[in-house]
């Protein structure tokens, strides 16, 4: 499958600076793009819009050819955010995060590391990085076909980055799942991507 | 045993429920000893026979006292619940129903609150024919707007949050994250709202019958006893002001109390405390 970004155009309401400027990207279900670009240059608007959060101003999002609405209720490309503690509902357990997604392997959530006990909590009994495995298993369902990483490992430890990591890369190469990767750190790109987009600064 | 912050909270809430229930359940029984007047023992100070002494009438002011909470609580429970349910169904019409709809509720909001709360509440109650009725529609038509705007508040913003718009992306329709995701949050501040709103309720019950907008004068009700009681303050006649009082504002922070660690119990924040 292949993903096709064609052309974004993006500005929020509020502010008056163009995010955007006809910035185009494919990426195909085989393989690892990493995306790198300073701040405020509109990598995490560019997944929203890839993950159909947003609307573009011009420019259309293409899966196979098709816009993703076609493909029903469940968005085949889905992101994971940088903030994993404003991504799951903090008066709602810990399981039913995990009930969210599309038929969740026991697979993926052994992969991660999650452990049985922390079902039962409520979110604020958990640190940033367990929080981060629960939206990243939520995320990785059955008909997930693209997964956006937008800085998911920024805020974790070397251990828990490299283990989430290893994980991630074997769960979508084993099931063709395109992976884009959006992160400051080079080493990073360099270690897990097989391709490195750079986005330009317009003016 | 050590005994940890849960076992205590629950402890607190049975007591404080168990002593509001009592007083209600007892005043309801007493209804007809409240009204018995006996001048044969007139203006007695507290003693043994008659713990909160008698008035100008020879009536028993602890009967007459707890009758009058009584009717304050189930007052005070009936006008919250109205308002609650008021202020609910406004405030998240508001926010869900579109722009127009919004403007509506917030400029309700906004004038109700503009006038001063008694001023509304005399209003409101003498056009209603003043009495029980008057006053339950009184207090409920000015004790909502808060609540309203809490709730447009809470769920303007709960649409905008990320794991609202990640649970759409994941599938899930209208329905099922308003039902999954928005109602536990509404659910806490409905509840602890309605529980707050019960002491303002209870107050303003007492303060428009003593200003003799409320209830008629000789119905058992705190705001009739204290203003009857300001007349013999004057006299050295303190047991007709004193108990009475401190019995209303014991019942108040007693309910204040109540939703206070109802609150803590329901907040995830210190549920496994």
């Amino acid at each position: 499958m292949k993903l096709k970004a064609k052309k974004i155009s993006f500005r929020y309401h509020t502010g008056n600076r163009q995010i955007l400027n006809e910035f185009s990207l494919e990426i195909d279900s085989r393989e690892q793009v990493g995306l790198i670009a300073p701040s405020g240059f509109g990598k995490t608007t560019f997944c929203k819009i890839l993950a159909g959060y947003e609307k573009p101003d011009g420019g259309s999002v293409l899966l196979d050819g098709k816009s993703l609405k076609e493909f029903g209720s469940y968005c085949p490309v889905q992101m994971i955010w940088q903030h994993p503690e404003l991504s799951v509902n903090p008066r709602r357990r810990m399981r039913t995060v995990l009930k969210e997604g599309d038929k969740i392997t026991r697979d993926i959530i052994r992969g991660l590391g999650i452990e049985e006990d922390w079902l039962n909590r409520f979110p604020s009994e958990l640190s940033g990085g367990e929080l981060q495995r629960f939206c990243i298993a939520r995320a990785l369902g059955e008909r997930t076909r693209f997964l956006l990483a937008d800085e998911i490992t920024t805020m974790l430890d070397l251990i828990t980055q490299s283990q989430i990591w290893e994980f991630l890369l074997e769960e979508t190469r084993r099931r063709e799942i395109g992976l884009l990767v959006v992160s400051h750190s080079r080493p990073l790109i360099n270690r897990i991507c097989t391709r490195k987009v750079e986005m330009e600064p317009w003016t | 045993m050590r005994i940890n912050r849960r076992t205590k909270t629950i402890g607190w809430i049975a007591l404080s429920s168990a002593f509001l229930i009592a007083v209600t359940l007892l005043g309801c029984f007493w209804r007809e000893a409240a009204l018995i007047t006996d001048f044969s023992r007139k203006n007695l100070a507290p003693c043994k026979e008659y713990l909160f002494g008698t008035d100008f009438m020879g009536r028993d002011m602890f009967v007459r006292t707890i009758t009058g909470l009584s009717l304050s609580i189930r007052l005070g429970i009936l006008t919250a619940a109205a308002s609650a349910v008021f202020a609910g169904v406004l405030g998240i019409c508001g926010a869900v129903l579109g722009k127009g709809a919004d403007s509506f509720v917030t400029f309700l909001i906004d004038l109700v609150m503009g006038i001063p709360h008694i001023l509304l509440l005399i209003l409101i109650s003498y056009a209603c024919g003043k009495g029980f009725f008057g006053v339950v529609v009184g207090i409920t038509l000015t004790h909502w707007t808060s609540l309203a705007r809490l709730l447009r508040g809470e769920v303007l913003k709960l649409k905008s949050s990320q794991y609202i718009q990640i649970a759409s992306r994941l599938g899930m329709g209208k329905l099922q994250i308003a039902v999954n995701h928005m109602i536990p949050h509404l659910l806490t501040q409905l509840f602890t709202g309605l529980i707050l709103l019960f002491p303002h309720a209870i107050l303003h019950e007492a303060s428009i019958t003593f200003l003799g907008f409320g209830l008629s004068p000789e119905e058992p009700a705190m705001g009739v006893i204290l203003s009857e009681s300001m007349k013999y303050l004057a006299m050295g006649k303190w047991w007709l002001a004193l108990f009475p009082g401190g019995l209303l504002v014991i019942t108040v922070l007693l309910f204040h109390m109540l939703g206070d660690n109802i609150c803590k119990l329901l907040d995830p924040g210190s549920a496994h405390e």
